[in-house]
């Protein structure tokens, strides 16, 4: 305990609520010891000025003392490599302005790999800080015959050495009590970084070395399950046939199984708005809460459902492993088109929404292949387009079984896929051959033991997903709308109208306008109108045009399914086309702004925005000719 | 114990095949070799240290899966070349 002792007679005492901090090597389990101490009390943030999550949460001793602790990056050395790493760096050594420096560092290593992970712990140990040495997944270990003497360990790192179980009710206590016991705390200084690199990789090593050899039972650690798993999941045959079952499978899942919850909150926002339509008086103020806000809202939550299930799939695939083994086998077609095996979960995070994608991309050391991961990620498709696709899809691809197991529909949304990812590949392989780089680019990806997923940290991980969403059709989403029934109500009809209202209304202008650019590719005034809205989140565009379509349905059975609506007045080559567009068109704001962000730079979103534009009006409008000579307007 | 097997880069070392880490090599410089090599290090392949070749990814038998301690890390095959090792004589 030799830091915060030596400390102590000089170091006030600390006043204010101590800050402790988690950090430890990627995969050690830091962020499920994150979750079991602090529950649902916790504050997802950015650090100020760049876009790399910050999880701050709370908790309470079992003496009644508060804590605040920072979840931080995982992290391989304090020799950053990635801008992931430079932030844990610049927290724990009080370098980041605006963090102050942690009061405790409790450093969390995997019990199953002290070899690799107790480097980093003498590390940090040369900060002097005061310290807890966590380790975790004991229990694992212990089943692999891993024997730890913690007693030891404790007299040789001379810290306090806690045996926690992140994954289990109970499993911080330990933990608990050590800070607990550390009480008083003292305010410290961390020492300066050059400390860590006083003493070179190989004698840190020498020392880990040493330090195992008195405290750890050599355990022969070889045909473990995790290998015979691998010996399946990453066959050369087997492996990719495995992960395109899987990933078929997600897609089938996410359209079947979302069906019923969809039907409720259809039902739901029918009803209120059937409520309020019985207890108001038809007016202006009616109009805006049925049609404008249940109506343009209820149209975008309903896809709530669809969103969970694949964030469901995607989160127990990165919790039990299987993530990195999938960037293994397609490290080399992606390297193919120059991009690395690690873009491979940024790009699949895109597919839930391109913002987290692009976010992920930060684990990419490399900044070319960086940025090339940034600039395709939007052809991923996002769960925002789902809605379009979905209501595209139930008009205008009949509900029928091919191959007696496979739903035509489902399959036409996996073209939808498969057309995203195929165009991205392309745009990857075109911009290595311009930009013009030959360096090679470093994996170093590392392949975790498997694990069960484990429950709370798939909850809590739904639980920000289901967040994010609502408090979008909550805020952005529901003031486009409020603006979208305000520009198709104003102005209103001319007296011996012959249209529908909303054709002379601002909107209706807008729209009418736009055709002359979107005719060729065979968009309708009312599709133009949608796409407008549509530019701040992709998903407006499905309610939007469920305000077109019941504002000119002069009032009558508003709340009524938009699918046989279009159904009966686009022709399938207008719906093929807009198919094709979503596949590819810039539609959402808030992307482009994160990509300003993270490349620090005006010229990449407009770059996008540029390429994406010319890629969804050439796809739409040889989609659009083509379909139109085959089957006829 | 004398090892017989001549000193190999890890990219060529057999799937299966057992081996210690003898040397890191600097990478090319104009790559930002220096930081690939403290890197490696930093993942575990050190001087001493036993690994296993356990995965080669299709086609090209890249990238390799390599056991180093009780982690697997994925590696491209230019990575793997910085790496001097000692293959490890199989029991028979």
């Amino acid at each position: 305990m030799g830091a915060a002792d030596i400390a102590a007679p000089l170091a006030p005492v600390l006043s204010k609520t101590p800050m402790v901090a988690l950090l430890g090597n990627p995969n050690c389990g830091k962020t499920a010891l994150f979750n079991r101490l602090t529950g649902a009390r916790q504050k997802v943030a950015n650090y100020a000025g760049v876009t790399i999550e910050r999880k701050e949460g709370s908790f309470t001793s079992p003496e009644g003392r508060a804590f605040r602790v920072l979840d931080l990056p995982g992290a391989y050395s304090l020799s950053a490599h990635t801008p992931d790493e430079a932030i844990t760096r610049d927290v724990v050594a009080g370098l980041r302005a605006g963090e102050q420096s942690p009061d405790v560092v409790v450093c969390v290593v995997n019990a199953t790999n002290l070899r690799l992970n107790l480097r980093l712990v003498l590390e940090i140990k040369r900060l002097g800080l005061p310290m807890i040495l966590a380790l975790n997944m004991v229990d694992v270990a212990k089943k692999r015959g891993i024997e730890i003497d913690a007693a030891r360990l404790a007299q040789e790192l001379e810290m306090p050495v806690v045996e926690t179980v992140a994954v289990q009710a109970g499993g911080e206590k330990s933990l608990l009590r050590a800070l607990d016991a550390m009480w008083p705390l003292h305010e410290v200084k961390p020492a300066s970084l050059s400390a860590i690199d006083a003493v070179g990789v190989e004698d840190t090593q020498r020392e880990v070395r040493r330090i195992l050899a008195l405290v750890s039972s050599d355990a022969r650690d070889t045909g473990n399950l995790t290998e015979r798993i691998d010996n399946v999941v990453l066959h050369p045959v087997l492996g990719p046939v495995i992960l395109a079952v899987l990933m078929f499978l997600v897609f089938q899942a996410v359209f079947s199984w979302a069906n019923v919850p969809m039907d409720m909150i259809k039902a739901g926002v029918d009803s209120v708005g059937g409520l309020l339509k019985g207890a108001m008086a038809d007016g202006l103020l009616r109009s805006l809460l049925v049609e404008g806000i249940l109506g343009g809202a209820g149209s975008v939550l309903v896809f709530l459902p669809q969103i969970l299930i694949l964030f469901f799939f995607i989160l127990i695939l990165e919790d039990c492993g299987y993530l990195p083994r999938a960037a293994f086998l397609l490290d080399r077609l992606m390297g193919g088109v120059g991009l690395s095996g690690r873009a491979f979960i940024p790009l699949l995070s895109s597919f839930a929404c391109a913002i987290p994608g692009i976010m992920a991309a930060r684990t990419i050391q490399n900044p070319r292949d960086r940025l090339v991961t940034i600039m395709i990620a939007p052809l991923m498709t996002c769960s925002a387009r789902l809605p379009v696709y979905a209501l595209i899809i139930a008009a205008f691809i009949p509900e029928r079984e091919v191959g007696g197991f496979m739903s035509l529909q489902g399959l036409v949304l996996f073209a939808l896929y498969f057309a995203g990812i195929a165009s991205a590949m392309a745009v990857a392989y075109f911009m290595k051959r311009t930009m013009g780089s030959n360096h090679k680019q470093p994996l170093m990806l590392e392949l975790p033991a498997y694990h069960w997923p484990h429950m709370q940290n798939l909850a809590l991980g739904l639980w920000e997903r289901c967040k994010i969403f609502l408090s979008r059709v909550g805020t952005i989403i529901l003031t486009l709308m409020v603006l979208l029934w305000f520009l198709s109500s104003f102005p209103g009809a001319p007296e011996g109208a012959t249209h529908p209202a909303i054709y002379y209304s601002m909107a209706g202008m807008l729209g009418r306008g736009l055709e002359y650019v979107f005719a060729p590719i065979g968009f309708n005034w009312q599709i133009c109108i949608a796409l407008v809205p549509g530019l701040a989140a992709r998903e407006v565009a499905v309610g939007a045009l469920g305000t077109v379509y019941a504002l000119s349905q002069s009032g009558e059975e508003l709340a009524q399914s938009l699918t046989p609506i279009i159904a009966s007045s686009w022709t399938l080559p207008t719906a093929l086309s807009l198919l094709a567009w979503y596949v590819f068109a810039p539609q959402c704001m808030s992307t482009l702004s994160v990509v300003r962000r993270e490349t620090n730079s005006i010229r990449y979103p407009l770059m996008m925005a540029g390429y994406m534009f010319a890629l969804a009006y050439t796809a739409s409008f040889l989609t659009y000719r083509i379909s139109l000579f085959f089957i006829g307007g | 114990m004398t090892h017989a097997a001549p000193l190999i880069t890890l990219d060529t070392l057999t799937v299966g095949d057992s081996a210690t880490v003898v040397h890191i090599a600097p990478g090319d410089a104009a790559h930002d070799g220096a930081t690939l090599a403290r890197r490696l290090m930093e993942l575990g392949f050190v001087p001493g240290e036993k690994i296993r070749m356990l995965k080669r990814g299709m086609p090209g038998g890249e990238p390799l899966a390599i056991k180093v301690g009780n982690s697997t890390f994925a590696l491209r095959r230019f990575e793997a070349a910085l790496v001097s090792v000692q293959p490890s004589i199989q029991p028979e």
